[in-house]
């Protein structure tokens, strides 16, 4: 699985830091992280962080 | 509070009943310094600044001893108040949020389009032929009342439960907390039974609906949704989502008589309608400010925050920051950055889908068939502090096609 975010419309709400803390991430200085190439085991995790993100701003292929 | 500033630093009296986030004295402030000392803790006053600390890990959401502050610490507004998603913090609160995310997902929502288009045009029939309406009575709040029974898929017709109790809830939200205690209590029990009645149903006979989805929503590691934590999440989507879009409805209209070409732009090109719902929640939004409460220690730019702080958020005067957004326009075409009327961080509203989708709906219907809407006498308002709007909006126009 890919995991890829559009950075340009990522405004670092984190509510995919809740949704898979595992991939996703807001650092100290406000910022998102996230692990491109995660497990598969977090796809369920994955997609719904993808699905409650306020901008709509994850894509997931493969 | 410690304030380590060097440059001047205004002082806003947020307490005074005839305060207005909307007043020149704001701007003013906004235009001294990104910040204003308050009575209690400090106002975030531009775009920037309030675009850090919306978010900002070391800030909780600031309202859990609204109650408390009030003399309200026992019964059931308070435990409600306590057990609210919106009053949780850290691993509680992500618990409950992944929990009932699946139940507001834009997937299904996209399905009820087409209900709130035949709620908007049914709505516009009724009032259509006069010239004149009162906006709220007539459109704003049915609509915003049905749209919240659409989503827990009761009749329609029992639309004025929602409104009648949702409203009354809302009370708590404003000064006279105290002194109207038991009605609000007595609004709160009549929600949750109606809550109660709907899990039953749901549990009995499952839908693909909104109050199933909660009902059956489970993750490994989080579990169920208990009876208790299900009944706040459909008091949440009711008392969360009828009052604020009734009032944002409102304050649209308002917004877009005072701008004509533009309500015309949108009668023309209906595509632009959720474009129009960002422009009309960037400088006027329902929910004037937010609060944080500081955590934990920490320094952003000249200021040392300390915990224990309050730090109010104050959306529109961000919204309206000149740095950003130029001189004071709106223009429903323009590209612009994201506004805060939907808060932000971890308690960013979780029905801005739904709230978004039906006033997109509502809003180009509107323009197409109220065409040049002129404000009559008899307008009232909400106080301009906190959750605003009319609470009568009485309009002429001329009868569009």
């Amino acid at each position: 699985m890919r995991v890829s975010v559009d950075l340009g419309l990522c405004e670092d709400h984190g509510q995919c830091a809740i949704a898979a803390p595992a991939v996703f991430r807001i650092n100290d200085d406000g910022k998102l992280e996230y692990d491109a190439e995660p497990a598969d085991s977090e796809l369920e995790n994955v997609e719904e962080a993808a699905d409650v993100c306020p901008v709509q701003a994850i894509l997931i292929a493969g | 509070m410690t304030v380590t500033a060097s440059s001047a630093v205004p002082h806003l009296d947020v307490t005074d009943p005839t305060f207005s986030i909307t007043s020149d004295e704001v701007k003013a402030a906004r235009e001294q310094n990104w910040y204003a000392t308050t009575p209690y803790g400090i106002a975030v006053l531009r775009y920037d600044e309030l675009s850090r600390l919306m978010k900002h890990p070391k800030l909780r959401q600031g309202s859990v001893a609204w109650p408390a502050h009030h003399g309200v610490t026992t019964g059931p507004l308070a435990q409600w108040w306590q057990s609210w998603i919106l009053n949780k913090e850290g691993e509680e609160h992500h618990r409950l949020r992944r929990l009932m995310n699946p139940a507001f997902s834009p997937k299904l929502i996209g399905g009820l389009v087409p209900r709130f288009q035949a709620l908007g045009n049914e709505l516009i029939d009724g009032f259509h032929r006069s010239d004149s309406c009162e906006f709220i009575s007539e459109f704003a709040d049915p609509y915003a009342a049905r749209v919240i029974a659409i989503m827990l898929g009761i009749p329609e017709e029992e639309w004025p439960i929602i409104s009648r109790e949702a409203a009354t809830i809302g009370l708590a939200l404003s000064v006279t907390i105290r002194s109207e205690l038991p009605r609000i209590e007595a609004a709160l029990g009549h929600l949750y039974d109606y809550a109660d009645d709907l899990i039953a149903d749901r549990r009995a006979h499952p839908k693909d609906d909104f109050v199933t989805t909660l009902v059956n929503a489970s993750r490994s590691e989080d579990g169920k949704l208990s009876d208790t934590e299900l009944r706040d999440g459909i008091v949440l989507l009711i008392f969360g989502g009828y009052d604020t879009t009734r009032n944002q409805l409102g304050l649209a209209m308002q917004t877009f008589m005072n701008h004509p070409d533009q309500w015309e732009l949108l009668a023309q090109r209906p595509e632009l309608g959720r474009a129009a719902v960002e422009e009309v929640m960037r400088v006027n939004p329902t929910v004037r400010w937010v609060t944080r409460e500081v955590l934990e220690p920490f320094t952003y730019q000249d200021l040392d925050f300390v915990p224990g702080t309050t730090v109010h958020m104050f959306s529109e005067s961000a919204g309206t920051d000149p740095r950003v957004f130029g001189e004071p326009s709106f223009d429903i075409t323009a590209e612009r950055k994201p506004h805060y009327g939907f808060g932000g961080g971890a308690h960013h509203c979780l029905g801005h889908f739904v709230a978004r989708s039906d006033m997109s709906e509502a809003l180009p219907l509107l323009a197409r068939r109220l065409r040049s809407p002129q404000p009559m006498p008899g307008a009232t308002w909400l106080p301009d502090s906190g959750n605003t709007g009319p609470t009568r909006l009485p309009i002429s126009f001329t009868p569009g096609t």
